[in-house]
């Protein structure tokens, strides 16, 4: 199995309304792929399509390998989900919720529950029903039901929602580390750009039902990373300056200024605006500044700040 | 078979554990309750003439205070209650995956779809049966306590017979509620359904189509839209099984091949 998620001209219409078009996704085993996009961009409708629960209109949909549908076959085994709002039977106790998705997971081992229950830290709530519980207990509810038979893909849709600050510092550190120490493929999407930068390893961006880009690794690093803005009158004598002074990280000269991603300049940004004084080439602007996913995520889709 | 009886135990488990079974079965005592009231006023006419309305029902419905009449309006109830205790059952046990939103919980699972549906039914078939057996039970105690005269161990047998015939045929006709709890996502069109195919057996028993409109043949067999010797035949029979079956495979086509956007 080259991907643990494939999809080929992946598209789904209902009516006139073109939900997914033309989706190429390679996932690859052991990624943590975050799949952005607003509200309505057509990430729920290619995750229900993974899980074989929409007939794709066009292309063909993989899961670990395994052609998906078109009667919702999959290896759904290896598989764990949680697809927009967690939903759980309310007049049923934790416990028996997952009690019950333990039987329909085939899982012999009756400790399975109480394992999750505990890696989700819902002890305390494991006997009460689950209609009286919170909105971020029910989606760690949801959370623990989907990882219960120890999946190879998780195929997670909004896994932040309704969770509090330290809930989701939990839940971020949970699938990094299921991805990390037990080779599970996290598929996450999320219209919350920070939520999905801090974790992924990949993201794809989809808007009006179409994947517009793909950062990688090197993209992201590269959103991820502050660099130092120099502006100045003379920018070539700046650059030599510069360089002469063993700051061989300059990245590039704009307009009239100089980026710099040397971590001694972003750290002591002062020094640089010494030696240029001192050069005879003062800076006119000098700041601390990150390429800014956000704006580019923005810029990308039209959606206004 | 393992994952179909997990998929059983599942079903039986949400089951136990609903308000809906302990109202189902409230409301489905109340049809020997009721026969048993009828008895009472029928029993004592000074009393009856004395109660106005209810009076009157009492002897439309029964016309005389001994079993064979309490056995009809048993068998009435079941017929007629049935449709719609048992529709609501149905629709609980379908619909309910979409009101409290856990149908996608169970698409995409090692436990087929067709197991859920298929453990969805044999509950909602036992638990149907076994609303009729606790009413026809509870008829049997009210009967005795009200001391009504024309029992015999022969019209037991017979009218046991009628009950249960009555409550299965009713119960083959669940297939179709089940359909649209599922396809309308929901409660309120399958209860829409079932008061319409009581009132639509209503209608196809007066003109005359009973024995050939599905949703009337347990009406007409229980008594309850009028005498059922004459008018159904194997025929009756047959449309209802060939009703059921087809309302089987829609419920299991749906669940195979609908979108499942909730």
């Amino acid at each position: 199995m080259k991907y643990a998620i494939e999809t080929n001209h992946f598209s789904k219409s209902y009516g006139d309304v073109q939900a997914a078009n033309d989706i190429n996704l390679r996932v690859e085993p052991g990624e943590i792929y975050g799949f952005l996009g607003l509200n309505g961009a057509g990430k729920t409708t290619t995750i229900r399509a993974l899980l074989g629960m929409i007939r794709p209109s066009g292309g063909e949909v993989k899961a670990l390998g395994h052609q998906v549908g078109p009667h919702g076959q999959g290896p759904w085994a290896q598989v764990g989900y949680l697809v927009e709002s967690p939903s759980a039977y309310p007049d049923l106790t934790v416990k028996e919720n997952l009690e019950i998705a333990r039987r329909l997971y085939g899982i012999k081992e009756r400790s399975a529950v109480d394992a999750v229950i505990e890696r989700l830290d819902i002890r305390p709530y494991a006997n009460r029903k689950a209609g009286t519980l919170s909105s971020g207990n029910r989606q760690r509810l949801g959370l623990a039901r989907a990882i219960l038979h120890q999946p190879t893909l998780l195929i997670l849709d909004e896994p932040a929602n309704g969770l509090d600050p330290a809930g989701v510092v939990e839940i971020r550190e949970l699938l990094a580390d299921l991805a990390r120490h037990k080779g599970v493929t996290v598929f996450m999407s999320s219209h919350i750009l920070t939520e999905v930068d801090r974790l992924a390893t990949r993201i794809g961006i989809v808007h009006h039902g179409r994947l517009i880009e793909e950062l990688d690794m090197e993209k992201l690093a590269r959103f991820r990373t502050q660099r130092l803005e120099v502006r100045v009158r003379d920018p070539g004598a700046a650059l030599n300056i510069l360089n002469e002074a063993g700051y061989q990280s300059v990245i590039r000269a704009r307009e009239e200024g100089i980026l710099i991603n040397d971590p001694r300049a972003i750290e002591r940004p002062e020094d640089i605006a010494a030696l240029l004084v001192n050069a005879g080439v003062p800076p006119t602007r000098l700041v601390v500044e990150q390429q800014n996913l956000e704006e580019h995520f923005m810029q990308l889709t039209g959606a206004s700040l | 078979m393992n994952a179909f009886i997990s998929a059983l135990w599942v079903e039986t488990l949400k089951a136990r554990r609903s308000k809906v079974l302990w109202l189902t079965m409230v409301a489905f005592s109340l049809i020997p309750l009721s026969g048993g009231l009828f008895m009472i006023i029928l029993k004592d006419p000074q009393a009856a003439r004395s109660m106005g309305i209810i009076s009157t029902k009492a002897q439309l419905m029964a016309g005389a205070a001994d079993w064979p009449a309490m056995f009809d309006i048993m068998a009435q109830g079941a017929a007629i209650g049935g449709t719609i205790v048992f529709a609501i059952v149905t629709a609980w046990v379908f619909g309910r995956e979409f009101s409290d939103r856990t149908a996608k919980d169970l698409l995409a699972l090692p436990t087929s779809r067709e197991a859920i549906v298929g453990a969805k039914l044999i509950v909602i078939a036992l638990w149907s049966m076994g609303l009729a057996l606790l009413s026809f039970g509870i008829g049997l105690l009210v009967g005795n306590l009200v001391d009504i005269p024309g029992w015999s161990q022969t019209l037991q047998q017979t009218a046991f017979v009628d009950f249960v015939g009555a409550t299965v045929l009713t119960i083959a006709l669940l297939p179709f509620v089940a359909l649209i709890a599922s396809a309308g996502r929901g409660y309120m069109l399958p209860f829409g359904w079932a008061i319409f195919t009581v009132f639509l057996a209503q209608i196809a028993a007066i003109m005359g189509w009973g024995d050939v409109f599905p949703w009337s043949v347990a009406a007409l067999f229980s008594g309850a839209a009028g005498p059922r010797a004459e008018l159904l035949g194997v025929h009756s029979y047959a449309i209802v099984i060939f009703t059921s079956i087809v309302g089987l495979m829609a419920v299991f086509w749906w669940w195979r091949n609908a979108d499942q956007t909730r």
